[in-house]
């Protein structure tokens, strides 16, 4: 069972990917695909969206699962193992979520569940990249966010200028020269085929 | 003027992120189609967003509200006043009752404030559309809502939810 985080700051579209994401991975029962979802605000919107589309979703609400709720989030993958056993299980993190901290929790459930984590892809929305990074507060988050990616997806590449995500590339290519930076479109669909591929072919 | 309660910890306050969720439901007795659910939960979206904006916010992380209705349901979101709102989902008719969730997350605000501006925002539409708002109900969602149901059902089953979070005696 395989754990892909698909993190990144509020609104830069992650939800849109896991629905996305989630059917492209499945194929036609191909692979069992389970998602979990971690909201902030109370209301779990994003949970309902995703229920709506058909696919095994847990909630996990009281807390962000890089920190508070934490052991929750491993019960959680444990339970999916037990009763489940997808081959595949996508996170969404908060917003605010730090991926080497959910990557940490999720390694507390492999002590039951036999689980191999996956690639942490980090969504970068190129259509505010100097709003996140520039404010005093969010840019120091949205870095680490960005820092402890394997992949950064450029979301909403179809709502900017070629140049302008040229220049959001070269931004987070300063922070993080290892990560693979990619576009994408959830819309379109551009960057979907290779982050099926990434998740696919990764090796711990 | 009360002081504000003290924010829950965690990471996201730890970086001035605050969030509040309410449940409400709207009734309108002129029926609304697809395009005027999308086009209040829109205008929801954005006066929220403003009025945050206008509270303080530095960074609105999204306003997001999820709709349902006996004839579908509707997504509507945005990250900011500047960036627009935007919709998907789909209604098969026109419908008077809305039953509608929204989740406020913004940055540089305190809860109680973002609380308000949410509150705000979505009466001031609501006013403007005709629209009354007959019950809300906060930090709460229409759970164990059954996919498979009748439109009459379904339809039964929220009323119930709604009933029992105004009477919680009532719910077992």
């Amino acid at each position: 069972m395989q754990i892909t985080q698909v993190a990144g700051f509020l609104g830069c579209g992650k939800t849109t990917l896991m629905l996305r994401l989630s059917k492209e991975l499945a194929g036609s029962g191909e692979r069992k695909v389970a998602l979990v979802v971690n909201e902030i605000g109370e209301i779990p919107v994003d949970g309902k969206v995703m229920e709506e589309s058909g696919m095994r979703v847990k909630d996990i609400g009281g807390g962000c699962i890089c920190c508070e709720v934490a052991s929750t989030f491993a019960k959680t993958v444990y339970g999916l193992y037990r009763d489940f056993k997808p081959d595949h299980v996508l996170v969404e993190p908060t917003g605010v979520a730090v991926p080497h901290q959910v990557k940490l929790a999720a390694k507390m459930s492999s002590r039951d569940a036999k689980i191999v984590l996956g690639p942490a892809i980090v969504l970068f929305d190129a259509t505010r990249p100097a709003e996140l990074l520039d404010m005093d507060m969010l840019g120091q988050l949205v870095t680490t966010q960005v820092k402890d990616a394997d992949v950064v997806a450029i979301s909403k590449a179809d709502s900017v200028s070629e140049s302008e995500l040229v220049r959001t590339a070269d931004m987070v290519r300063a922070l993080n020269e290892e990560a693979e930076i990619l576009n994408l479109s959830s819309f379109t669909g551009l960057g979907l085929d290779r982050i099926k591929q990434i998740i696919l072919e990764w090796k711990e | 003027m009360d002081a504000p309660e003290a924010q829950a910890a965690g990471c996201y306050t730890e970086h001035g992120v605050s969030g509040y969720g309410i449940a409400i439901k709207l009734r309108r007795e002129d029926p609304m189609d697809e395009a005027a659910v999308k086009s209040i939960a829109e205008a929801m979206m954005l006066n929220i967003a403003q009025k945050c904006v206008e509270r303080g916010a530095r960074c609105i992380g999204h306003i997001k509200s999820h709709v349902r209705t006996d004839s579908g349901t509707i997504k509507s979101d945005t990250i900011g006043v500047t960036h627009g709102a935007f919709s998907t989902g789909h209604l098969d008719h026109a419908v008077q009752d809305l039953y509608m969730a929204v989740n406020s997350i913004v940055q540089g605000m305190h809860q109680d404030e973002v609380k308000q501006a949410t509150l705000d925002g979505i009466h001031e539409i609501a006013d403007t559309r005709g629209l009354s708002v007959t019950k809300e109900k906060e930090h709460a969602y229409f759970d164990e809502f059954d996919f498979t149901a009748s439109k009459e059902q379904y339809r039964r089953q929220l009323e119930e939810q709604l009933a029992s979070m105004e009477d919680p005696s009532t719910s077992e």
